[in-house]
């Protein structure tokens, strides 16, 4: 505090005699925490530990998208290679669609590890994704996974509380708490010193992980799929909301620390927050969300859809929506048979029916999506007090591992499939003369493969409008909580 | 021994005067009935599947029966499609098929495990295993992701933090708060004394939690009867869990340090064996024994059923050509040709889920070679393993399933083959789905590598407690 009196004597200017406190304050505490041989060893601990994370992530990804893009080609040469037949049993083979890997899911998976990773695009269904990679994973695997996100979301702001608990109690304890405020140090500028101090950790904290990961996303170099610039601004987004998320964490130790008797009730406090956010707010509130927006069961969510379906035609000819369609067709191009009809009834009927199914699918794949976002809503509804609700959906959104982010690649799918089903339909429309008709490779080529661009920046903004004011309430909430701690702050 | 209950005696009166006991062991005793609670209605949903799903399927079974009957009779004029005739055995075995289920076991409410991301109910049909296998249950990604409160997260997370903040600082808070040379002169025998006080203090988290759980599972699972040996499994379990932590808080306050270090020390060792351990581990299996291609099976039986496609083509053009004026029946041609692509795909994914399921198995194998460091994770697997919801059981489940496909396979290729049509008689003695395999728990390698680190960590906490000086 040597250098505190020192530069007391030198003040000129109340402005200048701020900043001169504020330095002082964020010096010493930053020396403090220097010397501090426990603190730089976790802090090593967790730079380290989230560089190893980002490295497996990173692994794991290249030989994912490897997986797929080879994949994708070789479903590619069996959907031109059918040879030659009827345009309608080249829709039932199908195509099928890879998700491309998000390229920051090596900072935060998010759900990958629980959503399907291809569809299979066939003819009259929408089909759900299939394989997920948690049911290879096993037991060990349901404890959590090593990901920079999860290190950053749960042990970083342990170390953030361990630095900060003993800010004002342990100034209190050592007898220069009342040396400083009779100095005339302001307890809010004592407050802000210490905090920015923190803050520079923080980012001390953050800065080799943006770095590392911008090098990766850099030589992931996937730029069919994904644009370059458009995942560095999301790293970026992705680690401000990392700094406002354990900036939060250093104002509630701040503010512990100023209300509490001594250091040892402040860091049980703040411990309890610790695991109270950490383990138990998530599943708590997930298991509430559950109740509060049920989902279908998978045996529900398929009898509705075939209770729809059971009213469209399908290739049932019986059925009364059949005869009422084939009148129509008749009446209108103003023929009496089938047969006198100077198109393809058949490529009419296909087309009629996956018209019907295509409002079918969107009817219900859509309430389902609704519901999830329900409980994601609910989820991330106390983030303002348990920060943890908050930021786990926003660096998902900006990593492109949410479900929503998965839900625009199956609208993405399901496109496709539908262009494919009209394709075929069109030809059999235009050119099917008989039963027999039989079309060929030209056509499969014809067919685009399924092709994926990921959305923007602009999606992941604006489906993450909660979690961002969330993620705000929790750093104003815990800086008024902390202001209003130090306002009777005690000397002795 | 009358200083051991001296010690006792006085630390029950002393930790029941702290509010903060109290409300310690109140969240206990409410977390853990909550979980079972929700173990529960878990339990409930997962039965409620199990029978809407065989309502289901016996309707099914019943409409393709009175189909027929009409059929036989003559009822019915039309020419049916063979994707709807229930006389063909190749559209029906592949198209209908049978539910194959896992149904909870007594304690199942105890913990999730695997059964949130295992389907408990699998369509099995004559198609090979790649179109069925795979299917999932729906739910929310982000609930999987969240996890849920469930009674081994309870034990395994949360049981350790409640034992460390009663029992950490035993010894070095009396020794700050110049209690402890007067504690200790008071016993004849200082060590049995220290035993009082800390099994006082750990006995109060474990009989709360095995109290609430016998409570919890005699109000929740009204349905079925727990059974004793499993409840006792449990309890052992989580007795021998709770030692480990209540040793290891000794052995760190035996160390003679102050309880700042004792409590930093001790969350630090928590972190380790409850997260990052079992985390590193999931991670380096990750990275040392990728996980299968999925897609590689499904691109094979692809390019196997379009290769077998292509054959039956040629097969039939040739047959139109040597007999030009045979009368195409696309009726037979369209099974012959579903059944060839069916039974080619199916040789290819069998060959590639047996790889599969070698590789998975050095993933686990790598896995068990590594566990022991977290006595957090082998608890984990022990209670799992009670519950029924673990990998013993999803494996298990996964031989029936295989055995029951050959059946159901059996039954309708040997009709199929032969271009049998499918009787009354067939449909009244159709293959059922039996779970044959049931392995008795087995948890005596996760319980000894429990017990190992404890029998050290309570050679360590004796030698510290024995030179315990004020």
């Amino acid at each position: 505090m040597s250098q505190l009196v020192l530069n007391s004597n030198l003040i000129k200017s109340n402005s200048a005699r701020r900043s001169n406190i504020l330095s002082a304050i964020i010096t010493k505490e930053l020396r403090e925490m220097y010397r501090d041989r426990r603190l730089v060893a976790l802090s090593l601990f967790i730079v380290i530990l989230s560089l190893a994370a980002i490295l497996f992530g990173f692994t794991e990804n290249s030989r994912l998208a490897r997986e797929r893009v080879a994949a994708a080609k070789a479903d590619q040469l069996l959907w031109t290679g059918q040879g030659a037949k009827n345009p309608h049993a080249a829709a039932h083979f199908g195509q099928y669609a890879f998700k491309p890997v998000s390229p920051l899911s090596f900072i935060d998976p998010g759900v990958n590890p629980y959503v399907g990773t291809s569809v299979w695009l066939e003819a009259h269904k929408q089909n759900e994704t299939q394989f997920r990679s948690a049911r290879d994973k096993g037991l060990a695997g349901r404890l959590g996974g090593l990901s920079a996100a999860y290190i950053l979301q749960t042990i970083a702001p342990l170390l953030i509380l361990l630095v900060s608990f003993m800010s004002f109690t342990g100034e209190r304890e050592n007898g220069t708490l009342r040396q400083l405020l009779s100095l005339g140090v302001k307890p809010a500028e004592l407050l802000i010193g210490k905090a920015l101090s923190f803050n520079i950790l923080i980012l001390v904290l953050i800065f080799p992980l943006v770095a590392f990961s911008a090098i990766a996303i850099a030589s992931f170099n996937n730029t069919i799929n994904f644009s370059l610039s458009d995942q560095l601004v999301r790293l970026i987004i992705m680690a401000l909301g990392y700094c406002l998320y354990l900036t939060g964490f250093a104002f509630l130790g701040l503010g512990f620390s100023a209300i509490s008797k001594n250091s040892r009730a402040a860091l049980i406090s703040l411990l309890a927050f610790w695991l109270i956010n950490s383990f138990l707010a998530p599943r708590l509130i997930t298991d509430i969300a559950r109740s509060y927006a049920p989902t279908p069961t998978a045996l529900e969510f398929r009898s509705a859809i075939a209770q729809d379906k059971a009213k469209t035609f399908g290739h049932d000819e019986t059925h009364p929506a059949f005869v009422l369609f084939r009148n129509e067709i008749l009446k209108k191009y103003n023929v009496a048979r089938i047969e006198d009809l100077p198109v393809n009834f058949r490529g009419l009927q296909l087309h009629r029916d996956d018209e019907a199914g295509y409002q079918i699918f969107d009817k219900h794949f859509s309430a389902l999506q609704e519901s999830f976002n329900r409980q994601d809503w609910l989820r991330t509804a106390p983030g303002f007090l348990f920060p943890i609700l908050a930021i786990t959906p926003f660096s998902m959104a900006f990593a492109g591992t949410d479900s929503l982010a998965q839900y625009d690649f199956t609208l993405t799918a399901e496109a496709h499939r539908r262009n494919i089903q009209n394709e075929v339909s069109d030809n059999i429309i235009n050119f099917a003369h008989n039963d027999s008709y039989v079309s060929g490779p030209e056509l499969w080529k014809r067919i685009a493969s399924f092709s994926y661009r990921s959305p923007s920046i602009y999606f992941a903004l604006d489906h993450s409008l909660e979690a961002i004011f969330m993620l705000l309430s929790w750093v104003a909430v815990t800086i008024i909580f902390a202001l209003l701690s130090v306002r009777n702050l005690r000397p002795i | 021994m009358s200083s051991f209950f001296a010690g006792f005696r006085f630390e029950i009166k002393i930790l029941l005067r702290e509010p903060i006991v109290w409300f310690t062991i109140i969240t206990l005793f409410s977390l853990t009935l909550f979980s079972l609670y929700n173990g529960a209605v878990r339990v409930k949903i997962q039965q409620d599947i199990l029978s809407a799903a065989q309502g289901d399927a016996s309707k099914r079974i019943d409409g393709q029966k009175n189909l027929l009957a009409r059929l036989e009779k003559g009822d019915v004029h039309e020419d049916l499609p063979p994707y709807r005739d229930p006389r063909n055995a190749v559209f029906v075995g592949s198209n209908g098929g049978q539910a194959a289920f896992l149904k909870p076991e007594p304690l199942a409410l105890v913990a999730v495990g695997l059964s949130d991301i295992f389907p408990q109910l699998l369509k099995v049909t004559t198609a090979s295993k790649d179109t069925f296998l795979f299917s999932d249950e729906i739910e929310n990604p982000s609930n999987l992701l969240s996890g849920s409160i469930d009674l081994a997260f309870v034990i395994v997370f949360v049981l350790p933090i409640v034992i460390l903040a009663l029992c950490f600082n035993l010894i070095s808070s009396e020794r700050e708060q110049g209690t402890l040379a007067m504690t200790l002169a008071a016993a004849h025998r200082p060590l049995a004394l220290i035993f009082g006080k800390i099994i006082a203090r750990a006995l109060l988290p474990i009989l709360t939690i095995i109290v609430t759980t016998a409570v919890g599972l005699f109000i929740f699972s009204d349905k079925y009867t727990p059974v004793m040996t499993d409840c006792l499994l449990l309890c052992a379990s989580i007795l021998l869990y709770s030692s480990f932590w209540v040793v290891l808080a000794a052995a760190i306050d035996g160390l003679g340090k102050n309880s700042a270090f004792n409590a930093l020390t001790l969350l630090g060792v928590w972190v380790i064996i409850t997260i990052l351990t079992p985390a590193g581990i999931n991670a380096l299996a990750g990275y040392i024994y990728p996980a299968p291609s999925r897609i590689d099976m499904t691109l094979a039986a692809r390019a196997a059923s379009t290769d077998a496609d292509k054959e039956k083509d040629a097969v039939f053009a040739r047959y139109k050509e040597e007999h030009p004026e045979a009368k195409r029946d696309r009726s037979k041609e369209a099974s012959l040709r579903r059944l060839a692509s069916q039974e080619a795909a199916f040789i290819q994914v069998e060959g590639i889920i047996k790889q599969h399921d070698l590789q998975l198995e050095h993933q686990q194998e790598f896995t068990k070679k590594l566990d022991f460091l977290s006595p957090a994770l082998l608890t984990y697997q022990a209670i799992v393993e009670i519950a029924g919801t673990g990998t013993t059981r999803y494996r298990g489940f996964l031989d029936d399933i295989n055995s029951f496909h050959i059946k159901w396979r059996d039954f309708f290729l040997a009709r199929a083959k032969t271009g049998a049509s499918l009787t009354i008689d067939d449909y009244n003695s159709l293959p059922k789905f039996v779970s044959l395999t049931h392995e008795p728990i087995n948890i005596f390698r996760p319980l000894l590598g429990v017990f190992i680190p404890t029998m050290f960590a309570v050679i360590i906490a004796f030698i510290g407690l024995k030179r315990c000086a004020p």
